[in-house]
Parts: C-alpha cells; sequence; structure tokens
C-alpha cells in the first residue's frame, strides 16, 4: 500500500516540501529603539537566508525561502532563524511563513512575533485580520493599489464588513456587479493568493574591469589592445543588462610615485558620454581619443576601467525617416573633431539676444536627434512626407514641361536657355534671403568720404583690394552695452537708426592710416554702411565713432 | 493612404533595402528625392535637374557678392527642413548666424566647424593653407562619420593660389568617401575646385539688369539685394547643357 504520508511519495497528501513554494515576509515595525540603519540591515538578513528577494518598502521585505527546508528544517525552524539574524542584529521583527508571498505579507503586517502558516491555510489564517489592513498596502507593496480606489473600504465597513474573511465569502459576481473587476482582486488577495510572480531585488551591479600589465606599456597603440580586452566583456555585461555607459573611468596606473611617495601615480580620465553606448569599438575610439589629448605622463603598468550604467536607448527604425549618424558616429566625430580643433571650434550655431552684429553663441552639438525625428514626423505624418516627395517630384515635372509663367527662366535647354536669357525681361522671382559673410576680425579700411558719404575704400589686406564707391546706402547707428563701463563710452547709442552722415565737414577728407584691430570690447558704437565698389563686391563697412577708425565688416554675398 | 509602389521603391532604396529584394530596381529617376538634394530655390531646381545630386561632389562658384553664400544658405535650409543634419566646414570662419537664422536653416541641425583665423595674417600666406589643410581633415572626418544629408566646405574667400596647392589626390579622395552616399556635397568658392563625375558646377555671377549694370539693387536709403545670373555645367558629355536661371536675393531685417 503506498505510504501517503511520505512525503517524496508521488501520491502523498503532504506537500512536499522541496516542490511547494515558500515565503518569508519580514516587517519592521516602526519604533524609537530601532535603529536608524534598519531598512539596510533587512535586506542583509533576507540575503543571507535567499538571494531571491524583493524589497517593497524599507520596513517590509519578502524572501523566497522555497527549498531552505531541506537545509533548516520546516517553516517554524526557519522563522525562528530569522528571528535569531535579527535578534543578534538589533532589530525586532515581524515575521511571519506561508504558503503565498501575499499571505505571508498580510500577516507579517498584522501579528507581531513569529507567525507559521502550513501551504494550503492561508485563506483560514488571514480570515480573523481586520479589513483595514488593506488600506496598509500602499504602491510599493501591492501592483493593484491602483485600483484599490475603486473598491472603497469605507464602503465595506459600512456594510458591516470587519474581516478579510467576511469580505471573501461575499458572492464574486454580486461584487463585481457593484465593483467592477477590481473587486476580484482584492477577494483574492483577503485570501492570500498571489497576483503577481515575486519580483527578485537585484543588487546595483558594478561594472569594473581591471588588468596588471606584466611590464609597463607606453603609448596609445598597445593601451587600444588592452582597452579592447577590458571593454568587450563589460559591453556584454551591459547588454545583458539592457544597460547603456553613461560615463566611462579609465584609470591607469603609473610607474611614478605619487606625491606622498607612498603609492603609485594614477592617471584618471573620465569621459561623460552624449548618449547611452556600449558598442567596444565606439568606446575605445572615445577612450583614446581623450587620451590623446590628455597623455599619461609614464609608462602605464595596470589599467582598471569602470562604466556607470544606465537604461539602454530605446531604438524604433522606421522606412519613413531618412538616415541619420547614429549617436555613437556623432560621439565619435565630435570627439575627433575636438582632438583635431579644439572644443571651442565647433559645435551648433546660436542666436544671441542683442543687437550686437554678428553676435553668436556656440552650442554643444546634439549627437541624438532621435526625438526631434520622431516630433517632426508625428507633426507632419509619414503620409504628409510622402506627399511632398511626389508634390517636389510633379513640381519639378512642371516646371520641365513649363511652368512659363512662373519662371521664365527655369528649365530651358541649351537650344533656347541663352537666347531666353537675352530676350526675356525678369519676372518675379522667388525671393533668397540675402547673406553675409562676416569677417571675424574686422578688416581695417581706409575709406574718403565726400559730403558726409563714402567714396572711397581702400585697405592694406590681401584679398580685398577695394575700390571707388558706385553707390552706397547708410549711415545706421548702432551702439550698446555702453553701460558695460569701459572708460570713454560716452555716447548714449541708439540701435539701427537711419539717419544723417555721420560726418559734419563737407569737404573731402581722408581718414589717418589704417588703425591697429580693435579689441574685442563689451560695447560698441558705430555707423554702417552698405557700400558697392567698382569690382562688383557689396561690403558692410562701419566707421567706429569713438576712434573715428573705419573697417569692413562684412561682404554680402 | 496605401503606399505607392514608387515611395516604397524610393524608401527601400534609401535605407539601402534594395539589394534584398529579388528583382532590380528600376534605375533612379534624376528628379527623386534620393537622388537630388533640392536647394530650396525652386527657379534653381529645374536647371539642376530636382537639385544637387546626391552622393557626389557638387560647386557652387563665382566672384564676391555673386550670391554663393545665399545659395549655400537656402541650401542648408531646405536640407534641415527636410529633417537632414547639415555639416559646414567654414575653412576662414565668416559663417554669420543671423544670415542663416534669416534664410531658415535649423540652427540645432547644423554642426559648425570653424576654422583657425588670425587677427592679422599679413603676409604670411602659410596662414591660410594651414586653415585650409585644418579645414580639409575636418571635411574628411564629417564624410568618414556618413549619413549627414549635406556636408558643405566653405572656402569662398581663401585665395585661389592656396587652393591650388592643395594636392588634387584630396579631391579625388572625397569623391570616393562620398560616392555612393546620400550626402549631397557642396564646394563653396571663388573657382571650380573640384567636381565628381556626376556633381555639377553652379557658376554665379551679379545678373545685369537695365539701371544697374551689376545686378546690384539699392533703394533710397537702403541697400536692397542682389539679382543673380546661375550658370549650371554639368561634367558628363552628353548632358552639357548650360542651363542659366536668375534669382535675387532679398535684403531681410538682422541683414
Amino acid at each position: 500500500m503506498p505510504d501517503l504520508a511520505n512525503p517524496s511519495n508521488p501520491q502523498s497528501l503532504t506537500p512536499n516540501p522541496s516542490t511547494h513554494p515558500l515565503y518569508a515576509c519580514l516587517y519592521l515595525p516602526p519604533g524609537s529603539d530601532q535603529p536608524a540603519s534598519s531598512s539596510s540591515t533587512l535586506i542583509d538578513i533576507a540575503q543571507q537566508f535567499s538571494p531571491r528577494y524583493e524589497r517593497h518598502r524599507d520596513d517590509v521585505v519578502s524572501v523566497d525561502v522555497s527549498g531552505l527546508e531541506r537545509l533548516l528544517g520546516p517553516g517554524r525552524v526557519i522563522g525562528e532563524e530569522l528571528r535569531r539574524e535579527a535578534t543578534a542584529r538589533g532589530v525586532r521583527l515581524h515575521v511571519a511563513i506561508a504558503g503565498t508571498r501575499m499571505a505571508a505579507l498580510l500577516l507579517a503586517l498584522a501579528r507581531p512575533g513569529l507567525t507559521i502558516v502550513e501551504p494550503g491555510g492561508e485563506a483560514e489564517a488571514l480570515a480573523p485580520i481586520a479589513v483595514g489592513i488593506l488600506a496598509t498596502l500602499n504602491s510599493q507593496v501591492s501592483t493593484f493599489s491602483a485600483e484599490r480606489s475603486e473598491l472603497s473600504l469605507e464602503t465595506l465597513q459600512r456594510w458591516g464588513l470587519r474581516t478579510l474573511g467576511e469580505l471573501t465569502s461575499l458572492p464574486a459576481a454580486d461584487l463585481v456587479a457593484r465593483f467592477g473587476r477590481p473587486a476580484m482582486t482584492w477577494q483574492a488577495i483577503a485570501r492570500g493568493e498571489d497576483i503577481g510572480p515575486l519580483v527578485p531585488t537585484l543588487e546595483s551591479e558594478r561594472f569594473e574591469s581591471s588588468l596588471d600589465l606584466e611590464w609597463p606599456i607606453e603609448g596609445l597603440e598597445p593601451l587600444s589592445f588592452v582597452l579592447t580586452r577590458l571593454l568587450e566583456p563589460l559591453s556584454t555585461r551591459l547588454e545583458r543588462r539592457d544597460r547603456g555607459a553613461a560615463v566611462l573611468h579609465i584609470l591607469l596606473r603609473l610607474v611614478t610615485r605619487d606625491a606622498s611617495g607612498t603609492g603609485w601615480e594614477e592617471h584618471a580620465r573620465r569621459l561623460q558620454l552624449p548618449t547611452p553606448m556600449r558598442d567596444v569599438r565606439t568606446l575605445r575610439t572615445l577612450a583614446l581619443l581623450d587620451l590623446e589629448s590628455h597623455p599619461p605622463a609614464s609608462a602605464i603598468d595596470r589599467v582598471r576601467i569602470v562604466i556607470d550604467p544606465t537604461p539602454g536607448r530605446v531604438l524604433q527604425h522606421t522606412l519613413f525617416a531618412r538616415a541619420q549618424p547614429t549617436p555613437e558616429q556623432l560621439s565619435t566625430l565630435v570627439a575627433r573633431l575636438g582632438a583635431l580643433l579644439g572644443q571651442d571650434r565647433f559645435g551648433a550655431p546660436a542666436l544671441v539676444d542683442t543687437y550686437r552684429p554678428g553676435a553668436f553663441a556656440m552650442a554643444a552639438f546634439k549627437t541624438d536627434h532621435d526625438e526631434s525625428n520622431r516630433s517632426r514626423l508625428r507633426a507632419e505624418g509619414a503620409s504628409a512626407s510622402l506627399a511632398e516627395a511626389r508634390g517636389q517630384r510633379s513640381r519639378a515635372e512642371a516646371g520641365e514641361r513649363g511652368d512659363r509663367r512662373e519662371n521664365i527662366f527655369s528649365a530651358l535647354s541649351a537650344d533656347s536657355a541663352v537666347n531666353c536669357f537675352e530676350q526675356q525681361a525678369p519676372s518675379p522671382q522667388p525671393l533668397v534671403s540675402s547673406a553675409l559673410r562676416r569677417c571675424r576680425y574686422p578688416v581695417p579700411a581706409r575709406v574718403v568720404v565726400a559730403e558726409g558719404r563714402p567714396v572711397r575704400v581702400t585697405t592694406d589686406r590681401r584679398g580685398f583690394a577695394g575700390g571707388a564707391v558706385t553707390c552706397c546706402a547708410g549711415p545706421w547707428r548702432t551702439s550698446g552695452d555702453w553701460w558695460a563701463g569701459l572708460a570713454g563710452a560716452g555716447q548714449a547709442g541708439q540701435a539701427g537708426q537711419a539717419g544723417r552722415a555721420g560726418r559734419e565737414t563737407p569737404e573731402v577728407r581722408s581718414v589717418p592710416p589704417v588703425q591697429p584691430i580693435p579689441p574685442i570690447q563689451p560695447l560698441w558704437n558705430r555707423d554702417e554702411w552698405d557700400v558697392a565698389l567698382n569690382d562688383g563686391a557689396v561690403y558692410r563697412i562701419f566707421q567706429d565713432r569713438v576712434t573715428d577708425a573705419w573697417f569692413i565688416d562684412a561682404i554680402v554675398d | 493612404m496605401p503606399l505607392a509602389r514608387v515611395d516604397l521603391e524610393s524608401l527601400l532604396r534609401t535605407h539601402r533595402l534594395d539589394r534584398t529584394l529579388t528583382t532590380a530596381l528600376p534605375p533612379l529617376d534624376p528628379r527623386d528625392e534620393a537622388a537630388c538634394a533640392p536647394s530650396g530655390v525652386p527657379s534653381l531646381d529645374a536647371p539642376l535637374g530636382g537639385g544637387f545630386p546626391r552622393g557626389q561632389l557638387s560647386e557652387v562658384v563665382g566672384p564676391r557678392s555673386s550670391g554663393r553664400t545665399s545659395i549655400m544658405l537656402q541650401t542648408a535650409a531646405a536640407a534641415t527642413g527636410r529633417g537632414e543634419l547639415v555639416a559646414l566646414v567654414d575653412a576662414l570662419d565668416m559663417f554669420d548666424v543671423e544670415s542663416a537664422a534669416a534664410a531658415g536653416v535649423d540652427l540645432d541641425r547644423l554642426l559648425w566647424i570653424r576654422g583657425h583665423v588670425v587677427s592679422n595674417p599679413g603676409l604670411c600666406r602659410d596662414t591660410n593653407q594651414r586653415a585650409l589643410e585644418q579645414a580639409i581633415r575636418a571635411f574628411t572626418l564629417v564624410l568618414q562619420a556618413g549619413n549627414f544629408g549635406l556636408v558643405i566646405f566653405d572656402a569662398a574667400e581663401a585665395p585661389a593660389e592656396a587652393i591650388r596647392r592643395l594636392p588634387f589626390t584630396t579631391w579625388l579622395r572625397l569623391q570616393r568617401m562620398v560616392e555612393g552616399s546620400q550626402t549631397m556635397c557642396l564646394l563653396v568658392g571663388g573657382e571650380p575646385m573640384a567636381r565628381s563625375s556626376a556633381g555639377l558646377t553652379l557658376r554665379l555671377r551679379p545678373h545685369g539688369i537695365r539701371d544697374w549694370g551689376l545686378g546690384i539693387r539699392f533703394g533710397q536709403s537702403l541697400f536692397e539685394g542682389l539679382t543673380v545670373e546661375a550658370r549650371v555645367v554639368r561634367a558628363r558629355v552628353r548632358e552639357r547643357e548650360e542651363a542659366t536661371a536668375a534669382f535675387s536675393t532679398v535684403v531681410s531685417d538682422c541683414a
């Protein structure tokens, strides 16, 4: 006759402790005598018994102790061991052991001391507990607290329900009819059923790798191989965790002693990456480019790499977006440009809120344009972009076939181009904004002024021969930042006003020899002119009203 | 709206997935957006055949005040308007941000690379040469990164002798780098520098009209803009048609 009491017998009526789940819940009740670091103590206690634990709150931790019976014994022994461990650490805990995580949690919250419930007896053990305990579950403990608001505990208490057992005794269909589907969830919780699995709390993983070299290395080329060897396993681990590198720390131990003489000098570099990345080649390239700009002072005998992880980027490729450089490609390009030109010689230009002519700012060039592309596509709609492509094609076709009324000079074959160009009068043309080419350092000029207007402009700069002025417009007086307090600023400025010519004397006068390049000053006070010279060039020139010197500021092109 | 077959083919080409098809796609229509990048000036796009060809080196050349910079910025504005990234290698650091904003360039999508310029180069020719060589290296890095919609090399004010002193293999190498890509390369200069076989040269000059022989328009007390004649020169013999167009530039409030 089969031994039904033997747990190892497949037909046994006794739950096999090795197959039946078992959970423990540790609850730290509030109290003035509890040590300040109790929350971390709970984690430490849980880690002593099982690697699978879930931290719900600072004072509540669920532990999966399934299988621990083979090591320690039945549930009561496990519970006592937990309490003994807590006492040794100086904290007093409520400990509950049950077959379900939810039952253990509710019992630990409701009952002090050690509570043991045999698997299968959760509903019976929870029945006497007050229904108000459901209010203590918050979003960190129960994944269904969002639905709690739909089930009013006050309503239950008005009905005369006091315990979880009374809640579970209500007919489910009627309860759902009154409160909706969340009522089923709450009844399941009241019975101690697990609604979701235990989500283990993972320790913060450290992404670090180091290598002690047999002999010191110098130069970036041998270091490149070492970096690759260290970055490859780190990249694999990042990929498994769906993480990217946010910051890359490179720590190189050198062969020279540090200032104190007791340790070895360390060359440390920190690279803030613009986007999360884990590609080995990109990380290695960025590291090498940085070390190229900031090389170590001596040979290296130990290389350590530490990565600060961050959640990886979520990419959704689409056929409707034009291919663009990836953030990794742009990051590498930015690093290479920085090494070639310097960090201040490239970026995205930006306007400045000022009337200063030629003012601009440089912003860091974004390496991730995915979001702006997505928002642009959402705004336009994929169909609109296709319609635009069709429209461009049809416009080009229309232009070729001859929308000749609109633009008589467009889309002409060689046979007719020159003839038409000579014969036809210009019809209204689409407008193109006129652009300037700024002389970042204004070019000193000699300007001959007659009757208050420039008549000749010459310079000593190669490429700016100058000539007679065929036509001019101005002066436009502009000034600003005189409040910056530089001595000699003098006159108050009015920006952009047309006025009389700046010179009072009617006779022809020539300006003194070329003045040195003016230093970059915070204030400006000038009269600007647009002049066309007889060589066909159009310039923007100005006369500094403080020094009376003339300069070429920009070329109209 | 269901995708038309021609649109789907265009998208597949753009993302280089056409090689996965079992049947070959028809050759690209020169007016296709994947083949050309519109300049943003409709009167110019027609003689250009839809725009500047992608995957080729093209040039915009002309004397000073012939509208080169205006065309350059208009093309950049059109590119950023399409959502493309634009890189500008400004060899002599003469880019005006306000002019770009007035032309409609999305500054966030523009990578501006500024060459080193000394305040007073004097008679030192090497300064310009070094600036140009460094600009070429930066240009090469940008092309290596790839997938920019438009890359501009602006050497409009560089002395012609400095340009000529660059090794001729420079341009061959750059042409090879850009071939087959979706990047449109534009060289802006005073004289033709280099142009790939399928690229084109746009020669600009002030267009003479009636009262103003030089196409420079001045109003009562205000400079109004330029009127420019553009002549398209293609390299391929069979397409050697010198189409022309004219357009006007208008001074915006900030200029």
